[in-house]
């Protein structure tokens, strides 16, 4: 019986993997839902034969196949030689390369905070002029993109130095489809659905969260995740905006109430699976994996959009697991906020290579590439969104597009010792027991402390 | 009497049983790393290592395919079998997901609008519906399962791309970077020993100075100059930095060990008309190969080991990956998901370490009490 789940299992993987291995070039020339147009007119234009362009960043494993699939058609479009190389430790990695001159020609970054840092720094190069006007034109909502790409370098004077490549949206909540059927279970349209929701599963004898902190050096980040997320439900995005400037300060009433909606759900022993204690210990890796339980161990986990990857071998989207958006308030006219996040190249090590390669991000075809091989979404507003592999990235795109309010992740935004450390610690204290206001006063000296 | 040499001592025993309990309770964490490196990432999540030699009662869910309903007289009816092709034995059932092992195998189950279904312990199963039957239904059943393992991990990790060139790079770089330090450390701590020169004791403290700082505080400033003086990140470079990392406990274990040797030896060899340099290789040298294995031993290990010395100072292309790197970067798949292959990779770089650790192991522990005790 089981044999034959794995049986069943390992033809679906071995036959999605011989769809990708077709040569190396592995959407072939033409065909598909890419547009080819452009990338044929930028291939005639740009000539880089014998030039080499080097390109670290955070994707490893099978998202660096992804990747390399995308370089294929950049070398066979230039000529150049265009390698990638991931790292585990990425945000170490890139700063011991750049601050001893070997940096590669471009870096990946997930984090704004970093490439704020490394560009007052001198470390960073910016982008080729017109870039941002081009982003502003060509991405939806072009100008907060503009913005969040955009740092003081080493004089302080703002120059544009990230375009943007891979957006996560974080406002989702994953459930099980059958799992809801089956208990009778409507999708709750706002917040007052989603508590009310949450008591009844409970009720019904059920644990409606699985949330989970762990995450190795960086324990502690999905609760920012949670605040951010709760910041813009109960605050507008004025106030998101000040406290990421800090211009709000983190223990103010306001972040205080918000960390302690989150607290509402994480810390109630009903609410979550293994009981609030579990919250700080379980790995987010795992923490999705109690809604395929039989019987489910939890029935909804707020998760950004990347963490398919981690649900269990065979999942199928749209039957076994499904999302919807995390509702905001109904009494609270905040409209319909969505966090998310993404991941910006940034030239780290200048060339003409590295400037068409970023003339490469702007066609379309870049993007769609990924797209179709999942776990990618874009804000390029000139993408054919057919090629999205599945219908449920295609709905995560659309969430982001008819966002009201779209807000990048605070903690990618504040500064690195507090949105990589005192947030993700003071969460950590926070759901083992510590109070609201101390945790919040605590993160606001280390913020006070480095200014 | 008991005291005397080598008579037993009646607590012979006691010391017996803590040394097994000692040796168990270390050996528990290699245990359950080479148990869990059979098993793939969804067991490990969902059991304890401890647990997977023991047949397992899970619960699985089946859909009954819709299509293969027949309508009769106003009842729709779905049969098959749970295990399909193969074979089993279900001992409970149910046919809501909250409530998976509701029924006893052989009940036949009232299900939500009027909808019922029975399962046998054969695992052959009959769901009726007054209405059509549209969607595939669930079923969930408990079934006990064998313990199940694998060398999948294994298979992953040896078929992967480049796999035996990471094996080369790292023994590319681990044997300079133990040869050389051994070599300079060598000549360096026969001088700290027994020459004698102006300074000697300042030198001494000097090493064991350096001993305490972290070699990470040297990664930036030793790459800049790497980088202006033409190496670059190279395995030139990388044997440099081991080196220079390893030598302060190399001289110390080497000095220290050195300066323990019978003082009569060297004399009566210097008296007879020996240079420093023939005490050296013909008599300190040969005395001092237990303190020079035990320290081979020591940084072949570190550098095998090595992670964070490799990422900075090799390139970070995949032709220069050593094993570490490879495994780190390539193999953990994408946000470090995959834990059956971090245990099956431990396993497997673990071997050549054993190797030496086990052929040269004898000189270890007379090397690591180089100069402690007289």
């Amino acid at each position: 019986m089981k044999s034959t789940l794995y049986t069943s299992a390992a033809i679906v993987a071995l036959s999605s993997a011989a769809a990708f291995a077709d040569g190396h070039l592995a959407f072939g020339m033409e065909g598909g839902d890419f547009t080819w147009d452009s990338y044929n007119a930028y291939a005639d234009a740009t000539d880089l034969s014998g030039q080499t362009v080097t390109i670290t960043g955070p994707w490893t494993g099978n998202e660096k196949e992804k990747v390399e699939k995308i370089l294929a058609y950049f070398n066979e479009a230039t000529g150049a030689t265009a390698s990638y190389s991931g790292s585990d430790s990425f945000e170490q990695d890139i700063v011991v390369s750049a601050r001893s001159g070997s940096a590669p020609n471009l870096a990946v970054f997930p984090q704004p905070g970093l490439a704020a840092d490394m560009a007052s720094q001198g470390l960073l190069t910016p982008l080729p002029d017109g870039t941002a006007e081009w982003v502003r034109d060509n991405f939806a909502a072009g100008q907060s993109w503009v913005d969040l790409g955009t740092y003081a370098n080493a004089d302080g004077a703002d120059e544009l130095y990230g375009m943007f490549y891979r957006v996560d949206v974080k406002s989702l909540v994953w459930y099980s489809p059958e799992a809801f059927d089956e208990s009778g279970y409507d999708i709750p349209e706002t917040m007052e659905d989603l508590k009310a929701l949450t008591d009844q599963i409970v009720e019904d004898g059920g644990t409606p969260w699985c949330i989970g902190l762990g995450s190795g050096a960086a324990t502690g980040w999905p609760a920012t995740d949670w605040v951010e997320d709760m910041m813009l439900r109960t605050n507008s995005p004025e106030d998101y905006d000040a406290w990421v400037a800090n211009e709000l300060k983190f223990d103010d009433p306001k972040v205080i109430a918000a960390i302690e909606e989150f607290g509402a759900f994480a810390r109630n022993d009903d609410y979550v699976d293994g009981g609030a204690a579990a919250v700080a210990s379980t790995d987010f890796r795992d923490s999705p994996g109690g809604l395929f339980e039989i019987p489910p161990k939890c029935y909804m986990h707020r998760q950004a959009s990347f963490i398919p990857a981690f649900f269990p071998e065979g999942t199928e989207m749209g039957q076994d697991v499904d999302f919807f958006y995390f509702p905001a308030y109904e009494s609270k006219d905040l409209g319909k906020p969505v966090l998310g996040a993404g991941t910006l190249f940034a030239i780290t090590n200048p060339s003409d290579a590295a400037n068409a390669f970023i003339d490469f991000l702007k066609l379309p075809i870049a993007h769609e590439m990924w797209m179709a091989q999942g776990g990618f979404l874009t804000p390029h507003a000139g993408v054919n969104t057919d090629a999205y592999e599945s219908e449920s990235l295609k709905a995560q795109g659309d969430i982001l597009l008819n966002a009201t309010t779209f807000r990048f992740d605070a903690s990618d935004l504040m500064p690195g010792e507090i949105g990589a450390g005192a947030f993700w610690t003071g969460m950590v204290d926070y759901v083992t027991g510590a109070d609201a206001a101390e945790v919040a006063k605590g993160i606001q000296d280390r913020w006070d402390a480095i200014q | 009497m008991d005291n005397i040499a080598g008579t037993k001592s009646s607590l012979s025993w006691a010391v017996n049983i803590s040394v097994v309990l000692l040796v168990v309770l270390w050996l528990i964490p290699t245990v359950g790393l080479l148990v869990s490196s059979f098993r793939d990432r969804d067991q490990i999540s969902a059991t304890g290592w401890w647990l997977s030699p023991f047949p397992v009662s899970e619960n699985y869910q089946v859909k009954a395919p819709a299509d293969d309903a027949t309508a009769d007289g106003g009842v729709n009816t779905i049969t098959g079998n749970v295990f399909g092709e193969g074979s089993g034995k279900v001992s409970r059932f149910g046919g809501k997901r909250a409530a998976p092992t509701e029924f006893k195998a052989g009940e036949t189950a009232q299900l939500t609008r009027d909808r019922t279904l029975t399962v046998q312990s054969d695992g052959s199963y009959i769901y009726t519906s007054p209405e059509e039957i549209t969607r595939d239904p669930s079923i969930y059943f408990a079934a006990a399962s064998p313990p199940d393992f694998s060398l999948d991990n294994y298979r992953t990790i040896m078929a992967s791309d480049n796999m035996d060139r990471a094996f080369i790079n790292t023994l590319t770089v681990t044997i300079p970077a133990t040869i050389i330090p051994i070599l300079i450390a060598a000549f360096a701590a026969y001088a700290l020993a027994w020459m004698d020169f102006k300074g000697r004791g300042f030198l001494i403290a000097l090493v064991v100075g350096l001993l305490v700082v972290p070699l990470q505080l040297a990664l930036v400033p030793l790459l800049t100059l790497h980088n202006k003086v033409g190496i670059g990140q190279s395995f030139l470079g990388i044997w440099m930095a081991h080196t220079g990392f390893g030598l302060p406990l190399a001289i110390y274990l080497l000095r220290n060990y050195m300066v323990g040797l019978p003082r009569d030896i060297i004399e009566s060899a210097k008296v007879d008309g020996a240079t420093d340099f023939q005490v050296f290789t013909k008599i300190v040298l040969p005395l001092s190969f237990p303190a020079l294995a035990s320290f081979a031993i020591f940084q072949f290990l570190w550098t095998w080991n090595d992670l964070l010395v490799a990422k900075v100072f090799l390139p970070s292309n995949s032709e220069s990956w050593v094993m570490t790197v490879k495994i780190a970067d390539d193999l953990l798949g994408s946000k470090g998901g995959d834990w059956g292959i971090l245990a099956a990779a431990a396993f497997i770089s673990i071997a050549v370490p054993l190797i030496v650790f086990f052929t040269m192991q004898r000189y270890l522990v007379r090397g690591l009490l180089a100069g402690s005790v007289k």
